[in-house]
């Protein structure tokens, strides 16, 4: 079961308009083309020769390993400062893969020195960025100093401090006193107040999510088309965007957010009609032979992007069923624990509400997580008309080709509706008004170190939770990823508050003829906040724990490294399940 | 004496066999995966069964019952090997060697967890209390003097509101008026933790020099460093003793409201049974003035169930200080067993509240021994 | 002397004239006429129990009843509309506004009312019954079982309130009903002790061994001479502890543990309401005064009566 992490558009949020395509390559490359990029000048040559390295150590690619999930094959480095990608296949979001907070870049001993993981790497993080950790209070704060040797330019306030509070409207009262200087999801209702209010400022984030009320078609009233369709067709979404979703947010046209390339391919969702919906209902009723309906409506109440009020929101819910359909439902708010469990166990028997946030957007990050041949169980059984189509897509490089076959996937969603598409959430941040350069990330990766927090030297910034570690490569919540963007650097980098790729410990990296072969050259002149210099080495090495499930150093904080499957797809000797 | 005391614990030792039991116990009835609550949406079948064999959660819980995928199983077949390989039995050889086991989300042992969060709870407890005794007396004197008039009414009504106010409510309250309303103005106090962001408070072990100390005196060091105020008075810094207790004012009003109220009422009836005992009816006749018959004769003698019930409130507000501790966003024990209980963070849900629990039986029995101080006729049996 | 009747010295002859006969009961009501606190909470809790009988009449809207669509113009969050105090006629009146689903805000806190007396009467109810029992038996068997019993309700005593209830109540599952199973727990040790201490105080007493050797059985003793002793502190006791579970379901309903959507608890309506709290403090201002009128006029009560009821305080 594929979930989205806690916080609004968590994962690598790839450039959208430069999507390369290319065909399908054969699964196997051995034989990497290299593309020969324009070698810098040369340094004075050393004494020794750099120690290169690959990996797997053998030379051999894992694409041709019997069973090989992954999207990587092999990894080599070439010189001190140039690294060589080779994938099983064709990758255009390649470049936005890389610059994802969890891969950001590693000092190999440093890495060896603490053995990979537990408490010495996870609270004590190490790597090249702005910030680097000065003491973090569990509990209380983190607090973060300037990296005086940073290859950058410093960061514009001296200290960043970041503290947390589950409760909006207690994050409301400490950016209000001037407590702190920005926050995290103000609630719904302030947006208004907030914008008003001359001292701050507000910066809505764009919504890649997506809330909808799910049905299993295994269950009593679910199996029926006719019902399904009824429930689609009787419930007024635009109120519910309008009542409970902040500016910025909208109603669902499509499953996959317009905003994705390809994602809005197709009819568009149904639209409101009581009468229609009602005779309907009645239809798929007398086919079942039932004259009424009773169900339950299953939530979790636990605040997301896609959701920001769960318990107002599944209250209208039945409202509306009761009103415009007759059907009597019972809200059953689940311990949010068990909730994902049942849900994707397909054991919930009534509507269930839940969503999904980007973890990249392609139409595949949305449409196969739920409706492809690997989809969970939540919906119930698949339908061929969808999967089918999905499966094609997702092989095809033409965006053309891939449009018509989403098209017929979007077209039989509809038909079938397995879940009902209501809206997509829209979420912000606020500041102080003196914060000069504040912004918002529609990835949750607002970058401290560009703001300058008046002429204060600190910059204070509330967030909705603790992080759980600082060991960006073994962890899933938005909260920590944030604190690594300030202080650890990947290849590539996310733009300052938007989610372009653009260089970052790498000059460039670029691509051969069919984007198998990827090659970066790195900067030169970069340490790590424990001294150490930044070399290829460093790069492969920080790969290959993540990759090889059997390396050594693979230990991090759990252990799982997530977010490598996420976005390479497999691990090197997985463990056998 | 000393054989009150040792009786005492002796009887407390079944007692405190019992709360781990409990605790150990109900933490693990709650349905739930704490994989699920680390990982979230990412969390799948693989991922949790890893979390699973990595954190020991797999294997079973007492003999015979295991926990799979967030739910009981019962395997009658492994009984008798499980009879001692099973995590209860690891769980109470750990406590009695001193190890509560790590956190599932924050990979720290649970011990220096406690060493960070406790401090902020019993700081936050003093300060509430010193309120509440302060007010609470005050407030159930003159109600007693002035029995059934309206000055009697009127206090009782004051000492009550408090603790009849949703904790939650009074707390927010006084934060929005007083950090934002007040914006600006001399009265304004801050709305949330224990300092304002960026102080840096020195431990005293490095202060005085102490850092190569180990084991437990060097805990008790930090432990009394972090509560803030101590470190402040003992290294005179009062720019800091100032922000400790500017940002404990609120935390302290809203949790104090509680225990005042029932110490006022304690206060009141204790001290009227004394107002109705011969011996006073006699300083009066003798024609002692009526503020030293009650102060100093009348008030003392009544201090005795006052004080068991200042001493049950103090056991009674460590774990009870979860929703002023979230509304003021303090790191502290109540808080933290919360939020275990929703990640399902077992190792501290069971050390924190044994912790909790076993300071409430210590308390019990120093209120007990307090007794012998304050009225020389009980005797200690 | 003549053979007429006695004169009729206004004395009946076969009905001695006494005072009326003292009786505990009509004493105590007195004495608790009294105590001006206990006026004054007894006055608030009619008043509140007028209003959770007569819920449906003085109610203006259902309290479940969402709004949108169904009136005109009905907004989410809007403030309190009074049209006598100035509110313009255009706008629908809501006494106490409106929440973030659009309900009436007045009705769901009238209809509150019936819940949180309902609960505290049965959360105190139940804990009282399985309180008394647990210590009566320890108080009159002694020995083993008094020591099992009793360091079983310590072990109850040694865990803080909200936590046990948040743990037994992450167990049983969320909702009304066993939220209150799980403070009615918490809270049965105090009454245990209670009945603890008055039967080992009477337990010794002359008149009990004489009603023994008169041939009482023990559950005569118990219901007639042992439970009225107790009965005394076990009333205060009991409406102080109304009081406690009142807030503590609210307690555990604000942190979404206890009443479930839509039910109109006025604790989980300040749950619901906390984050919009600056946009719409009506929505917390008015149900939490409502909670705290109640909860203050059961503990005045409860003060009030243990004034009443405690014979060395009557002077």
């Amino acid at each position: 079961m594929i979930r989205r992490p806690g916080r609004s558009p968590v994962l690598a949020f790839i450039a959208t308009a430069a999507i390369i395509v290319a065909a399908c390559g054969p699964a196997a490359s051995t034989a990497p083309s290299q593309e020969p990029s324009t070698a810098p000048p040369s340094e004075a040559p050393s004494a020794e020769p750099y120690e290169t390295m690959t990996y797997p150590a053998d030379g051999n690619s894992a694409c041709a390993i019997p069973d090989y999930q992954g999207q990587i094959g092999l990894i080599r480095t070439l010189d001190a400062r140039t690294v060589e990608f080779n994938l099983c296949k064709p990758d255009a979001a390649f470049l936005s893969k890389i610059a994802f907070s969890s891969l950001a870049i590693q000092d190999a001993d440093y890495l060896e020195a603490t053995g990979g993981g537990g408490e010495a790497l996870v609270r004590n993080p190490n790597g090249t960025g702005p910030y680097k950790l000065k003491s973090w209070t569990s509990g209380s704060d983190i607090v973060l100093e300037a990296n005086p040797d940073y290859w950058g330019p410093q960061p514009k306030t001296p200290t960043a401090i970041i503290r947390w509070s589950a409760e909006a409207a207690q994050r409301l009262v400490e950016l209000t006193s001037g407590n702190v200087d920005g926050i995290d999801n103000p609630g719904a209702d302030d947006f208004e107040a907030i914008k008003a209010n001359p001292e701050l400022q507000l910066f809505p984030r764009t919504a890649l999510n997506v809330f909808y009320l799910g049905m299993n078609n295994t269950k009593t009233y679910w199996k029926n088309e006719k019902i399904r369709q009824a429930i689609a067709i009787g419930i007024d979404r635009q109120r519910i965007v309008d009542t409970f979703y902040p500016p910025g947010s909208s109603v669902a046209s499509h499953f996959t957010p317009c905003d994705i390339p390809g994602g809005c391919t197709g009819d568009e969702w149904y639209e409101f009609d009581v009468t229609r919906a009602k005779a309907l209902l009645a239809e798929g009723m007398a086919e079942e032979g039932i004259t009424s309906i009773e169900t339950k409506l299953h939530l979790r109440d636990v605040v997301r992007g896609y959701l920001p009020t769960p318990v107002d929101v599944a209250t209208d819910i039945q409202d509306q069923l009761k009103t415009n359909l007759g059907i009597t439902a019972t809200i059953d708010v689940q311990d949010p624990t068990t909730y994902l469990a049942t849900a994707g166990r397909g054991e919930l028997d009534g509507i269930f509400l839940l969503g999904w946030g980007a973890d990249y957007p392609d139409v595949t990050n949305f449409l196969d997580v739920f409706f492809g041949v690997g989809a969970d169980k939540g919906f119930g059984d698949k339908w061929d008309d969808i999967t089918d189509p999905l499966a094609e897509g997702g092989a095809v490089a033409d965006q053309a080709a891939r449009d018509a076959l989403y098209t017929t996937a979007n077209n039989n969603i509809k038909q079938h509706v397995p879940m009902v598409p209501i809206a997509h959430g829209g979420s912000g941040t606020a500041y102080r008004a003196d914060v000069e350069g504040a912004h918002s990330s529609a990835l949750g990766n607002e970058g401290l170190f560009a703001m300058k927090a008046g002429d204060r030297d600190q910059i204070v910034w509330l967030q909705n939770g603790e992080p759980g570690g600082l060991y960006c490569a073994d962890v899933t919540d938005g909260e920590s990823l944030r604190v690594c963007e300030q202080i650890a650097e990947a290849l590539y980098s996310y733009e300052i508050g938007g989610t372009a790729a653009e260089p970052g410990l790498a000059e460039k990296c670029e691509a051969n003829a069919d984007s198998t072969v990827w090659t970066c050259t790195l900067r030169e002149g970069v340490t790590f906040h424990d001294g150490a210099t930044l070399d290829a080495n460093d790069v492969l090495v920080t790969y290959a724990v993540q990759w090889d499930a059997a390396h050594p150093l693979h230990v991090g904080q759990e252990g799982l490294f997530e977010y490598w499957s996420y976005l390479f797809a497999g691990y090197l000797n997985p463990p056998a399940s | 004496m000393t054989r009150f005391i040792i009786r005492r614990l002796i009887l407390s030792i079944p007692v405190l066999i019992g709360i781990v039991f409990v605790v150990f116990a109900l933490a693990r009835i709650i349905p739930g995966d704490p994989c699920i609550a680390a990982l979230g949406e990412r969390a799948n079948e693989r991922s949790c069964a890893e979390y699973a064999a990595s954190h020991g959660l797999d294997k079973a819980i007492i003999p015979g019952i295991f926990r799979v995928d967030g739910q009981i199983e019962i395997r009658p077949a492994e009984f008798p090997a499980t009879l001692v390989d099973n995590q209860f039995v690891l769980y109470v050889q750990g406590v009695a060697a001193g190890d509560f086991g790590r956190s599932l989300k924050f990979g720290l042992p649970v011990t220096d967890l406690l060493m960070q969060r406790l401090p902020a709870t019993v700081e936050l407890t003093l300060y509430a209390l010193t309120f509440a005794i302060i007010a609470g007396i005050s407030l159930g004197i003159i109600s007693a003097y002035r029995r059934n008039s309206i000055a009697d009414v009127f206090t009782m009504l004051i000492a009550n509101i408090g603790v009849s106010t949703p904790v939650f409510v009074l707390g927010l309250v006084l934060a929005y008026f007083f950090a934002v309303t007040l914006n600006g103005t001399p009265f304004e106090l801050p709305p949330s933790a224990r300092l304002p962001a960026g102080v840096v408070v020195p431990a005293l072990a490095t202060v005085w020099g102490l850092e190569g100390l180990q084991g437990p005196p060097r805990a008790i060091i930090d432990f009394l460093s972090n509560i803030f105020t101590f470190n402040a008075l003992v290294r005179a810094d009062w720019g800091l003793l100032g922000d400790v207790i500017r940002h404990m004012i609120l935390p302290a009003l809203a949790l104090g409201t509680i225990p005042l109220a029932i110490i006022a009422r304690m206060t009141r009836s204790s001290l009227l049974e004394e107002l109705g005992l011969d011996y006073v009816r006699t300083a009066r006749a003798k024609g002692l003035r009526d503020r030293t018959v009650v102060l100093r004769h009348a008030f003392r003698n009544a201090l005795l169930p006052v004080v068991t019930v200042i001493g049950l409130q103090l056991g009674g507000l460590f774990g009870g200080a979860v929703l002023t501790e979230t509304i003021f966003n303090l790191a502290g024990v109540g808080r933290a067993v919360t939020e275990a209980i929703g990640s399902r963070d077992y190792a501290v849900i069971q050390g924190f509240t044994l912790v909790i629990a076993i300071g409430f039986v210590l308390i019990n029995l120093l209120v007990d021994l307090s007794y012998a101080f304050l009225d020389p006729r009980v005797r200690l049996r | 002397m003549s053979a007429a009747a006695p004169p009729a010295l206004g004395l009946a002859e076969d009905k001695l004239q006494t005072a009326r006969p003292a009786s505990i009961w009509r004493d105590t009501l007195g004495n608790l006429l009294r105590q001006r606190n206990a006026v004054f909470g007894g006055a608030i809790l009619i008043f509140f129990v007028a209003v959770a009988v007569f819920a449906d009449q003085i109610a203006t809207h259902g309290p479940t009843t969402v709004l949108i669509g169904v009136e005109d113009g009905a907004k989410k969050l809007t403030p309190p509309c009074v049209h006598l105090l100035g509110c313009p006629e255009s706008q629908a009146e809501h006494y106490f506004g409106t929440d973030g689903n659009v309900r009436d805000v007045f009705s769901r806190v009238v209809h509150g009312t019936r819940i949180s007396l309902r609960i505290g009467f049965l959360t105190v109810g139940f804990a009282i019954v399985i309180g008394t029992l647990i210590g009566s038996l320890a108080g009159y068997a002694g020995g083993r079982l008094d020591n099992l019993l009793m360091r079983l309700m310590d072990v109850l005593l040694a865990f803080p309130a909200l936590l046990l209830a948040i743990a037994i109540v992450s167990v049983l599952g969320t909702g009304l009903l066993n939220s209150q199973l799980a403070i009615g727990i918490v809270a049965i040790p105090v009454y245990a002790r209670i009945m603890r201490a008055s039967v080992i105080s009477i337990r010794e007493r002359d008149f009990v061994t004489a009603s023994r050797a008169l041939g009482e059985s023990s559950m005569g003793l118990l219901s007639r001479r042992i439970i009225p002793n107790a009965l005394t502190p076990l009333i205060v006791q009991g409406t102080l502890g109304i009081a406690d579970a009142v807030l503590s379901v609210a307690a555990l309903s604000f942190l979404g543990l206890g009443a479930q959507p839509p039910e109109a608890e006025w604790g989980s309506m300040i749950g619901l309401a906390r984050n919009t709290m600056f946009a719409a403090p009506h929505l917390v201002l008015f149900p939490g005064i409502a909670l705290a009128l109640t909860v203050l006029a059961f503990n005045l009560l409860g003060d009030g009566l243990r004034d009443a009821l405690d014979p060395r305080l009557n002077r």
